[in-house]
């Protein structure tokens, strides 16, 4: 079920994105080459809007965003097949009645024998045999984000962006998930307020108040970061 | 009366979801159209009951599910027996109440997915016609997904406002509609994420 280890560059030039004549976002240029790659900041600060331009669900207002060499202004599709995105609520993202179903929607327009055996696969790889027919809604806050993950690997994207996988789940829930995304093989972008996940990244950018403000290791940006919060 | 799925062995489980839908449609028509009197009607509801149990369901969730219709039973049947007779409120209310729990036998005993399959099966024709079959079928499955998670919502907004000292009302339905939409537009954005619009 896991794609190959396939870390490409994810590049920003000069990207600004605006709301309602509000910045959201201001020059922002990086190169990211890393594996695991943290976002960090405080709330407000353009993080999320960062993690939706690498999978074309936000598109930049001025500059350009460039992702494994898919413009995502110009490839837009050929983008969201190779970027997968995990949604900070679960529930947001379960878009059929049970878990198997949902997983079987991602991977719509394959033959059935293989639908039903991957299904089956990822169903048992995140402990979900159990679930697969029950309603999505009776799942447990950290199955539902489980499902919601396994719904993106089983299309096994080459880059993974996670937009605050694990706020709104408890210890043991936020350590598997946090666990399963940093031992992906594909490359994976981080949202996250949970320093020590932060910590265990190759690689951090730390955002405040739309612009990008440091990038480098995680322990460098951490100690930027917690400076500024004093 | 969109119930979810119970994991069976039966014949009614194993019973592929097109034949099944069509067989049931049949009793349903029957039911519908036949010019039922006390006994007939009788049979027709002891009939489908009976369905319950050949599909190995215990008898707890035909219970419930014929308590899910109380309320319907209760008006309509009230109704009925005070405008027009007893006679023809228990043969309307058991016609009724046969359709109803008919239709949640079905959902009860075929998976979603196998259902809104042959949905999509008999929609394809009408592709000429511009109908996108696809596109309905997901529409429906996002519908029967999302009443679940808007009745979480209604609960969250109820025990907030239970929490705060305000009486439930119509207030609730504005903050209800607020939560409901911003989930919609989050569906969206996952249907986008995951390449389906």
């Amino acid at each position: 079920m896991r794609s190959e280890t396939a870390v490409g560059s994810i590049s920003l030039d000069g990207v600004a994105v605006e709301r309602e004549g509000r910045a959201i976002l201001r020059d922002v240029s990086v190169e990211l080459t890393a594996q695991r790659i943290a976002v960090i900041g405080a709330n407000g600060s353009g993080k999320s809007t960062f993690a939706r331009l690498l999978n074309g669900l936000v598109l930049p207002d001025a500059g350009r965003v460039t992702v494994h060499d898919l413009d995502s202004r110009r490839d837009t599709k050929a983008l969201r097949r190779r970027v997968g995105f995990v949604f900070t609520d679960p529930q947001s993202q379960i878009l059929m009645p049970t878990p198997a179903e949902d997983l079987a929607l991602s991977l719509r327009g394959s033959p059935r024998t293989e639908i039903a055996s991957r299904v089956a696969g990822a169903l048992a790889e995140h402990g979900l045999t159990d679930r697969a027919d029950v309603p999505a809604s009776d799942l447990s806050g950290g199955q539902k984000q489980l499902l919601a993950l396994a719904s993106v690997l089983i299309t096994e994207p080459r880059l993974i962006v996670a937009d605050e996988p694990t706020t709104l789940l408890d210890l043991r829930n936020s350590r598997r998930v946090s666990d399963l995304l940093l031992a992906l093989p594909s490359q994976v972008v981080i949202v996250t307020h949970d320093l020590d996940l932060a910590a265990r990244c190759d690689h951090a950018v730390l955002f405040d108040a739309g612009s990008l403000l440091a990038a480098g290791t995680p322990d460098d940006v951490i100690a930027e970061y917690r400076g500024r919060c004093g | 009366m969109i119930q979810s799925y119970r994991l069976g062995a039966s014949i009614v489980h194993r019973m592929s979801a097109g034949p099944k839908l069509a067989l049931f449609a049949v009793l349903a028509l029957v039911s519908s159209a036949y010019p039922h009197d006390g006994w007939s009607v009788t049979v027709s509801l002891v009939v489908v009951c009976t369905l319950y149990l050949v599909a190995g369901l215990p008898v707890r969730v035909l219970i419930a599910e014929i308590w899910r219709l109380r309320w319907l039973v209760l008006v309509l049947g009230t109704a009925l027996w005070i405008f027009v007779s007893p006679l023809t409120a228990w043969i309307s209310t058991s016609r009724v109440a046969s359709l109803l729990l008919l239709a949640a036998l079905l959902t009860i005993t075929t998976r979603m997915g196998d259902l809104l399959a042959v949905l999509h099966r008999m929609l394809r024709p009408l592709r000429r016609l511009g109908v996108d079959a696809d596109a309905v079928a997901m529409t429906i499955s996002l519908t029967l997904t999302m009443i679940p998670v808007v009745a979480g919502f209604a609960h969250a907004v109820r025990e907030a406002q239970r929490a705060r000292g305000v009486r439930p009302g119509l207030r609730t339905t504005v903050p209800l509609m607020v939560r409901t939409l911003r989930h919609a537009d989050e569906v969206g954005d996952a249907l986008a994420a995951r390449g389906l619009v």
